[in-house]
């Protein structure tokens, strides 16, 4: 279980998160949401140990932050949002970089790479250079790295984490549902995902926890249901939300046409 | 210029490693044909020199069990093997010191020559040359013969250091920042070593003329055995940051997500830089373009993978030297050009043509 407790973070004189904090599960897909400026990706900035912040984070009781680099690389993979890449790396010299740790000394270690770029939607893009790639497509290429690194959600029994920050920004909807999927898969074989998400109807879809903040503090954590209600939305994104739900299957959706502007 | 097939306007080539992009094959080839290349310039370069002794004479007297002349043998051992081997270490410590600096700055611009390391390292040599003899002697006994290299070593280490402080803030550098930096790190050096001349004695006067040409000519076994330690020392250790180098080229964040300890690396690679370029300053005085234009050719060839291209530019670097000291040495015989001169004519267009092919691309 990965548990990060009473997260301060300041970034220059302002103090971007109060106190926030979460729970998440291996097995399950936690997703944080909330409006602009809110915290979510400095809350999961601060949990990758990418920010220097306040409070606890500890992973199997574990201070994760006082794990060494190698070993937690072993531990969890890190999607960043989009990067610079600094060299003209091809595509499959990308993904191979996450080919690092126990998952190197495989026999199939060669092979990998372009199994993970398959997943990925990115068959026979190996030999392309990375900056020559969309937007979407360099997203995909970086998911395929982060999937590499981890991937086996378990190994010796050991649950491994994925943290994405905004996984899906930059996708068109056909990727956006192939990504999210592969979160969940990764999730129901066994591993950790925690995700920054902007959509809320693909959260609502998609994750198994949700973490809604608000001004550097989590307004509420719980399921779907619990988290995702009229008031806490309404709440959070400052105009009238309505949560609905399709009679048949029961899912919840958002949607804009429904919300009233204050 | 010719279109490579993994050039940017390049087209969609048939080549196997365009298809997968693995092109550590490549890099492998390349890297055993610069082997054979680095052999070639070597044996040139011992038979070439203002003595006209041919290698061919040599060996043929030698293998015929004659014994060879005092002459043949001071020319071919003392003058001319000292200078093949300075030049080597040399060349290949430029090369790698460029590219480890280009790795660390995730920049292809950045390098110790440009960027005012070299003029740093000149400061330390040039201080240890003039003020060394009022060092405590307990200092001057423990470095001995590397007093110069050491000295120049540290002179490069506090420039790269007070580069990388001024120009990277959170692991971003600005190649604008940076090369404005060393522009201004290089002239502090270059005036504070102006000082240092006004005072200098005529001795060391003349130590100065000849170490400032930038010229292997003065090269001895002396000078190497005071030089070479150094340079075999980070030339030893520059591989061991390969996939830290890798890694930096994704940026800070990620590179310590893949398990990379970045702030050891990075205080490693900043040694290493210092002590390569400190070292080769130190035996040939400046010589220019190598950093820069070697790292460039290989990353063309054989994609920006450090775990080939390191050894690839000490190989590529050194062998290149070999053939600029060569020129240097052919092109107003008997008399020789100093080899920095060499360099720059050679190595400052291609440079520009660096700058106009990436043009727009940088991220300045």
């Amino acid at each position: 279980m990965l548990e990060a407790c009473d997260i301060s973070v300041t970034l220059g004189r302002k103090q971007v998160l109060h106190g926030a904090g979460l729970k998440a599960e291996p097995g399950a897909m936690t997703v944080i949401v909330g409006p602009n400026g809110s915290g979510k990706t400095t809350l999961l900035r601060a949990i990758t140990g990418d920010l220097a912040c306040r409070g606890s984070v500890t992973l199997d009781r574990q201070d994760m932050h006082a794990l060494p680099p190698h070993a937690l690389a072993e531990r969890r993979a890190v999607l960043p949002q989009a990067s610079v890449l600094a060299f003209p790396f091809t595509v499959l010299e990308v993904v191979r970089l996450g080919l690092t740790g126990r998952i190197a000394l495989r026999p199939d270690a060669a092979q990998l790479p372009t199994r993970a770029l398959e997943r990925v939607g990115l068959a026979g893009y190996g030999g392309r250079f990375f900056q020559e790639l969309s937007g979407g497509e360099q997203a995909r290429a970086q998911l395929a790295r982060v999937l590499l690194q981890v991937w086996e959600p378990v190994q010796d029994g050991t649950p491994r984490w994925l943290f994405l920050d905004e996984p899906v920004a930059a996708l068109d909807i056909g990727h956006q549902l192939q990504v999210m999927q592969l979160a969940r898969r990764f999730a129901q074989d066994g591993g950790g995902v925690i995700a920054v998400m902007h959509d809320l109807n693909l959260t609502a879809m998609f994750a198994d926890r949700v973490v809604l903040m608000l001004d550097g503090r989590v307004l509420a954590q719980g399921t779907v249901q619990e988290v995702l209600t009229d008031q806490n939305l309404s709440r959070a994104y400052g105009c009238r939300l309505r949560v609905s739900s399709p009679p048949a299957q029961g899912a919840t959706y958002i949607l804009p046409q429904a919300a009233e502007m204050a | 210029m010719v279109a490579l097939p993994w050039g940017r306007s390049a087209g969609r080539g048939a080549t196997a490693d365009r298809v997968t992009g693995d092109r550590s094959g490549r890099a492998r080839l390349t890297i055993l044909a610069l082997v054979v290349f680095v052999m070639l310039a070597a044996i040139a370069s011992l038979g070439t020199g203002a003595a006209g002794v041919s290698l061919g004479d040599v060996l043929v007297k030698w293998l015929s069990g004659e014994v060879l002349s005092v002459r043949d043998r001071v020319v071919l051992f003392d003058i001319r093997l000292p200078r093949l081997l300075t030049g080597m270490l040399v060349g290949a410590s430029l090369a790698v010191s460029g590219a480890v600096m280009q790795g660390l700055f995730r920049n292809p611009l950045a390098d110790p020559g440009i960027v005012g390391v070299g003029a740093g390292a000149g400061l330390g040599a040039v201080l240890a040359i003039v003020l060394g003899a009022f060092l405590p002697p307990a200092i001057l006994a423990v470095a001995g013969m590397h007093l110069v290299p050491l000295a120049a070593f540290f002179g490069g280490w506090a420039t790269t250091l007070i580069l990388y402080r001024v120009s990277t803030r959170a692991g971003r550098t600005s190649v604008a920042t940076m090369l404005l930096a060393g522009i201004a790190l290089g002239a502090l050096s270059g005036a504070l070593t102006g000082i240092l001349v006004y005072i200098a004695d005529d001795q060391q006067l003349r130590d100065l003329t000849f170490w400032g040409l930038g010229s292997l000519a003065g090269a001895s076994w002396a000078k190497l055995a005071a030089a070479a330690p150094i340079m075999v020392l980070a030339l030893l250790v520059a591989p061991m940051l390969a996939r830290a180098l890798n890694g930096l080229a994704l940026g800070e964040g990620a590179a310590a997500h893949l398990g990379i300890a970045v702030q050891r690396m990075k205080n490693l690679a900043i040694l290493t830089v210092a002590a390569a370029t400190g070292a080769a300053v130190a035996v040939s005085g400046g010589i220019g373009f190598i950093g820069i234009v070697v790292p460039h050719l290989l990353r063309l060839v054989m994609g920006p993978d450090h775990r080939f291209l390191l050894p690839a530019a000490a190989l590529l670097g050194a062998g290149l030297l070999l053939l600029a000291d060569i020129i240097s040495r052919l092109i107003i015989a008997p008399a020789e050009l100093p080899i920095g001169i060499v360099t720059a004519v050679l190595g400052g267009p291609v440079f520009l043509w660096i700058l106009l092919r990436r043009r727009g691309i940088v991220d300045m």
